[in-house]
This record gives structure tokens, C-alpha cells and sequence, in this order.
């Protein structure tokens, strides 16, 4: 992929100079090998240290969103007239735009309080994936080049195909570049390969009920509610989630199998028509349960029933935040 | 002291054996995770693993926990305590790292003001097999400067050394000689005691990554307020999967769960890194933001622990290095922390 790093840096810096925003989120390389890692750069200096590539993983628009919210809550003390607005920059690519257009429709603030720095995408590498092709070898030290990943591990030299390794979400991504930007950065990424989309999802539906549910209990017991998922998804964003009410209390907090189940499925159809198949959910989780099968069905439906893609547009409003005539509404009466 | 020579490709056989008779949580491959799981016939253990995911922390001190049992009836409430079931307990092919944690946790939970009793009846009842790192297994392993070392007896009633064509078994403990009968009948020799030592040095000296863990409690003594904590906690998700996965991090939360007249007191793990950790009925939260949450952590394992047992409470395993999501490295912390 086209190397955007000194271009994003001079823009950067020319933005923090011109005082077009307090602070940027962005990626810096990270302090193990092969990694990279989100970052906030406030001074010009710090923007030496922006990079933009295959190894950043996380949907900065979780930043943007806690970053404004922690500064509305600075100023509610504050009189009106001496409140100060802030300004957030991001380096967004595609999946983060989207995650910032729905804020942007569930009005978590407004379009003039974030910067938008457009960005390429060509996929990212999972780790996990990657940690499986290297047979669990630890990652020394490597490079990227030309669609191959290179990589020194313990176990030996390594070379890898970037697109063996490539995020499930990447491959399928039909949003790679941004939908909305204040500035882009690089030229547009070739598109992807959306139309297998559901493939998998369809193999999934095809499993009798026994076998979905086997699944499901297998997956979910590997969890180990630590929340991670919930913590860095962009749209997971309530002041205090249901997992954490205790008055009435939704789901109990120990390990019981139900009740992770059910933390899961709430969270889950929270989802609906907000998910935008970023991967930052699947690529926190330190036990690998498979979040993204049932993040995808409940996708696929959306797009059947009603037609719409979260965060695919400004106009296209979620269809649980709109109300329409053609609404399918069959379901209620034959489940 | 006992000391035995065991065949390499006869461990797997010795803990399936004990398995028969004692409970046995062994490392065990599941997917793409190794975890410390209670052998069964479908749990086979696999001892050429790195280091486990999850820390064997949970067998003495388990993510969930029921403390008693409760009934509403019309004559007041009636009390049960929960039993222990657990038997006689073995924890196979634990890593010197995570067996010093046991060390550690035991100042907390088997100390003179307070003997927490279902952490030390399952501490009693279990035998610790230590599997040494004759090769340290990651580049982010740093026991050497938490007190550790790849090869040592510390927390451990049994030691085994890969020391080459052989496993060097020492029985540490008494209760470790228990056990002794699982292991043949071959005596070790001086000559395995030399090569146990030579791999011990080399191993050692294979850890690179070091950290100034000691050096940094007189600068924590007198920098609680610091300009240096608001640099750490930006891009921290407080998803808590460092402390979840820490061999030493041990706060928990007690809730009560009932279902009509019937109740139950479960302990759970908790995290610093929670927002709801510190936060009171009133809604006020001492602890405001992830700045202060991740100065307690740093704290409690840099400081206070050394305040109140004299030791630090990290044993340098790289878990939280390798398993925060966003990168936050503690090893960097304590590092720009000594710089202050
Ligand atoms: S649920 Fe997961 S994939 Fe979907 S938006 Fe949230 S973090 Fe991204
Ligand atoms: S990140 Fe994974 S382990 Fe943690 S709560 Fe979510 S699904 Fe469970
Ligand atoms: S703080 Fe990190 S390195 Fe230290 S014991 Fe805990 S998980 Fe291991
Ligand atoms: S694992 Fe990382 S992101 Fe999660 S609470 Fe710990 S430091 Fe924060």
C-alpha cells in the first residue's frame, strides 16, 4: 500500500498550526513488532510520530466520541457564553467514517466539532489470523512490502501473503474509503470483494437449530466478560451500559453461562443497524469468540428488511431511528 | 532433597496418570488459545506451550465464586455455607512466573489480619508442578526484574528443567514428595544437577527485556500527583483485559444473585481499570477518569504492595504487554517512570 506517512504528518501539522483542531487521533507505531497502536498528537512535534498502514487495527471513532463527550462534560459547570468548543481531528478510513456518521445522525455532536482526515484502506492484518499462520510463534520483529509480510519469529524467518492474514471484515469491506472527509489523504483504494459478504453467513443459516445453538454455547463460552468488545466499539457508547445497571439488574456479573449468553445477545441487537463491521470488537477480544457471525446476520437482515447499511450514508438514516410506511412488518403477525 | 530424571515424551503419561486419581489442571490447547484446564479424557495436555493465556490464578481464586447460600423462609433466613468440593489438587506445568504469583497472592489472602478461607483451603489442597523455562518463551517475559527468574523453585512443590535429553525433577516441598511416586524410580545424578545449573545461567541471561521495577517505588512515594498520569490513560479502552489476565491482580466484587426465596453470594473478579470499580451508591466516583485508575495500578503493584508486603506485585509474565488491546505497555510506563 501506497506509504501516505509524511503527507499525513504535514497535514497534521499544518492543522494543529492553524489551530483547525486541538488534537488529532491517530496511529503510532507501536512497542511491540509489527504493531501499531491509536494515538493523540496535540503539538506539532508529537505529529512526527503519526504513521498510517496494514497493522492499525481500531476504529478511532470510539476516540471521537469519548473525546467530545469528556469535554462537554468539562464545560457544564462553565456559563454559556465562556464555553469552549474542541475541536477533534481523526485519521479516518473507511469503516471510521461510517462510525462517525452515526454519531453524527444520533446526534452525538456535530459535524463542525470533528475534523475528518480521509484515509485509504486497503484492509488490515489480523493478529489473530497472522498469530495462526506463524503457528503461534512470536512475532520478533518484520516489515511490509509489496503484499507480503515479512517476519522474523522465534521459530524461524517467515514470509507471509498479506492477503492470507487480511482481516475477515477487510475482505469484504464495501466501504474501504471514506464516505465523508474534510481533507483526503493518497489516492482511492482499489475496491475489495463485498459480494461474498454473506457468504459465510448464508453456509451458517443453512445448519439445522441444533447445530446453530451447539455454536453459539461453544463460542460464548469462551468469553470471559471482560467487556473488551463493548469498551472499543464506537457504537457501544452509553453512559451506563445495561450489563452495568444494577437497579433493576439485567444480566448477573459472575461467569454463569446464561448470563453471558445474554449479555452478548443484548449487546448484540444493540447493534442492529449501528454496526458497521469494523473488526475493533473481534480484534480486543483476548479469547477469539466469534462476535462477527452474529454481527453479520444481524447486518444481512437489516439490509434485507429495510434496505439499509449503518452508517452508509448522511441521508440514509438508521432504520430503527426512522419510521417508513414500506417498514416490512410480517414478522409481527408470522414470527 | 529428591531429585529425579524423568524421559521427555513420558510427562504427558504422568499427568494423565495423576488424573485418574487427583484433579489435574494442565495446559491445554482449545482452538487458538492455550488454557489451564482440568484434565479429561477430552482435556489432553500440552506441555510445549509458550505460556498459557488466562493465568492459573483462577484455580485458587476463580473468576466466580459462591460464598454461601441463602433461603428466605417464613421463620427468618436460613444460612448454608458452600461446601468445598474441591479434592486433592494438582496444578501441572505451571511457569515459574505464575508460580511466584501464588507466592504473592498468598501475602494477601493467608496474612495474619485476614485468612480468606476458600482461597486457602483450595491453596492447601493443591500441589504446584513448575515447568521451568529452560528457554524463556517471549521477548516481553521480564521475571528478571520482578525477583524472578526463568528456572527457580519459588511457589513450587515440584520443579521440572527440560535439561535436554531429560526432565530434571526436584521435589521442593514435602507435599511435593507426595507425589513423588509418579515420577519412575530414576535418582538424578550430579551430572543433571551441573546441567540444570548451566541452563539455569543461560536462561537467565535470555532475558532481554528489563524494567527498573524497583527503582521507581521512591519516585511513586512522592509523585501521587504528577503531570506524568495524564499521558498514559488517552487511548485505554478500561475493558480490564490486562488485570483479567495478570497472575496477580486479585480485586473482586461480592453481589448477591436471587431467584425468589433462594439466593446466592458469589465473589467476581473486578478491575481497577472499570469505571464502576470505584463508583458509590451516591453516583460519586473517586477514582473520575481512567487517569486515576491507571495510576492505582500502577500503584498498587509498584507501591503499595511493596508498602504492605514488601514485594512488588508483577512477576514480569508480559501477559497484559501482549494482551492489551490498544498497546499499552506497562514495561514502558515503569520505564518513563524511573525517568521522572
Ligand atoms: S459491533 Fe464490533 S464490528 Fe460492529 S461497529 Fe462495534 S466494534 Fe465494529
Ligand atoms: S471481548 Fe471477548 S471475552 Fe471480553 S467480553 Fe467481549 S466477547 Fe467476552
Ligand atoms: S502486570 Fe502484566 S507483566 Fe506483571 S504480572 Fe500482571 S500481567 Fe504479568
Ligand atoms: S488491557 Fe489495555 S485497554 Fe484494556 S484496560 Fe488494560 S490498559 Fe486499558
Amino acid at each position: 500500500m501506497e506509504n501516505i506517512d509524511t503527507k499525513l504528518r504535514e497535514v497534521a501539522k499544518r492543522l494543529l498550526l492553524e489551530k483547525k483542531v486541538d488534537v488529532i487521533i491517530g496511529y503510532e507505531k507501536g512497542t511491540l513488532p509489527m504493531t501499531a497502536t491509536p494515538c493523540f498528537v496535540s503539538t506539532e512535534a508529537e505529529a512526527d510520530k503519526l504513521v498510517f498502514n496494514d497493522l492499525c487495527t481500531q476504529n478511532l471513532a470510539k476516540f471521537v466520541h469519548d473525546l467530545i463527550t469528556n469535554h462537554k462534560n468539562s464545560q457544564k459547570r462553565v456559563k454559556p457564553e465562556d464555553r469552549k468548543k474542541k475541536i477533534i481531528g481523526v485519521v479516518a478510513r473507511g469503516c471510521t467514517t461510517r462510525s462517525l456518521i452515526i454519531h453524527l445522525q444520533e446526534r452525538q455532536y456535530g459535524r463542525d466539532e470533528v475534523y475528518i482526515i480521509g484515509v485509504p484502506c486497503e484492509g488490515y492484518v489480523d493478529r489473530k489470523n497472522l498469530a495462526k499462520s506463524l503457528q503461534q510463534a512470536e512475532i520478533l520483529d518484520g516489515t511490509i512490502e509489496g503484499g507480503q509480510l515479512k517476519i522474523k519469529t522465534a521459530a524461524g524467518d517467515k514470509t507471509v501473503a498479506f492477503k492470507d492474514v487480511i482481516a475477515p471484515n477487510c475482505v469484504v469491506c464495501r466501504f474501504n474509503n471514506p464516505i465523508i472527509s474534510d481533507i483526503m489523504i493518497g489516492s482511492p483504494a482499489p475496491a475489495m470483494n463485498p459480494d461474498n459478504e454473506y457468504s459465510k453467513i448464508n453456509e451458517f443459516e443453512k445448519k439445522s437449530i441444533e447445530e446453530r445453538w451447539a455454536y453459539f454455547t461453544k463460542e460464548m463460552e469462551k468469553c470471559i466478560r471482560c467487556n473488551a468488545c463493548r469498551q472499543a466499539c464506537p457504537s457501544c457508547y452509553c453512559p451506563t451500559c445495561f450489563v452495568e445497571q444494577s437497579q433493576p439488574q439485567w444480566v448477573g456479573i459472575g461467569e454463569d453461562k446464561t448470563d453471558t449468553q445474554v449479555f452478548q445477545c443484548m449487546r448484540l441487537y444493540h447493534m442492529v443497524g449501528r454496526c458497521v463491521d469494523c473488526g475493533s470488537c473481534i480484534s480486543v477480544c483476548p479469547m477469539g469468540v466469534d462476535l462477527r457471525n452474529y454481527l453479520k446476520k444481524i447486518d444481512k437482515d437489516c439490509v434485507e428488511l429495510f434496505g439499509s447499511r449503518a452508517g452508509s450514508s448522511m441521508e440514509d438514516m438508521p432504520p430503527l431511528g426512522k419510521y417508513s410506511e414500506q417498514d416490512k412488518e410480517d414478522f409481527i403477525f408470522n414470527p | 532433597m529428591e531429585k529425579r530424571l524423568i524421559k521427555k515424551d513420558a510427562l504427558v503419561g504422568i499427568a494423565k496418570k495423576m488424573a485418574e486419581e487427583l484433579t489435574v489442571w494442565a495446559p491445554v490447547k482449545k482452538e487458538d488459545n492455550v488454557l489451564f484446564t482440568p484434565l479429561t479424557k477430552d482435556a489432553e495436555p500440552f506441555f510445549a506451550y509458550l505460556n498459557s493465556k488466562n493465568a492459573p490464578k483462577q484455580v485458587f481464586f476463580p473468576h466466580t465464586e459462591t460464598l454461601m447460600k441463602y433461603t428466605r423462609t417464613p421463620k427468618g433466613m436460613v444460612f448454608s455455607a458452600e461446601e468445598n468440593k474441591a479434592g486433592k489438587t494438582v496444578l501441572f506445568g505451571v511457569r515459574p512466573c505464575d508460580a511466584h504469583s501464588f507466592v504473592l497472592l498468598d501475602m494477601l489472602f493467608d496474612q495474619e489480619k485476614y485468612k480468606d478461607q476458600y482461597y486457602i483451603t483450595k491453596r492447601n489442597n493443591t500441589t504446584v508442578i513448575t515447568l521451568a523455562c529452560a528457554e524463556p518463551p517471549y521477548a516481553t517475559c521480564f521475571c528478571t526484574s520482578v525477583d524472578g527468574e526463568p528456572v527457580s523453585a519459588d511457589g513450587a512443590d515440584i520443579v521440572l528443567t527440560d535439561i535436554g535429553s531429560e526432565y530434571l525433577a526436584e521435589f521442593i516441598t514435602p507435599k511435593g514428595e507426595k507425589l513423588a511416586k509418579y515420577f519412575g524410580e530414576t535418582k538424578a545424578d550430579a551430572v543433571a544437577e551441573t546441567k540444570k545449573k548451566e541452563i539455569a545461567e543461560k536462561a537467565k541471561k535470555a532475558i532481554k527485556s528489563k524494567i527498573p521495577a524497583h527503582e521507581v517505588k521512591p519516585i511513586l512515594d512522592n509523585n501521587f500527583e504528577h503531570p506524568f498520569w495524564a499521558t498514559i490513560h488517552g487511548k485505554c479502552l478500561a475493558c480490564g483485559t490486562c488485570t483479567y489476565m495478570c497472575p496477580t491482580c486479585h480485586c473482586f466484587d461480592i453481589s448477591d444473585e436471587a431467584k425468589a426465596s433462594d439466593g446466592v453470594r458469589i465473589r467476581s473478579w473486578d478491575s481497577c481499570m472499570f469505571p464502576l470499580f470505584t463508583k458509590e451508591t451516591s453516583g460519586h466516583n473517586p477514582r473520575i477518569s481512567q487517569k486515576e485508575r491507571w495510576r492505582q495500578r500502577v500503584m498498587h503493584k509498584f507501591k503499595y504492595y511493596v508498602d504492605n508486603f514488601n514485594a512488588i506485585a508483577c512477576v514480569g509474565c508480559g501477559r497484559c504487554v501482549m494482551s492489551c488491546p490498544v498497546n499499552i505497555d506497562i514495561r514502558k510506563i515503569i520505564e518513563d517512570i524511573s525517568k521522572l
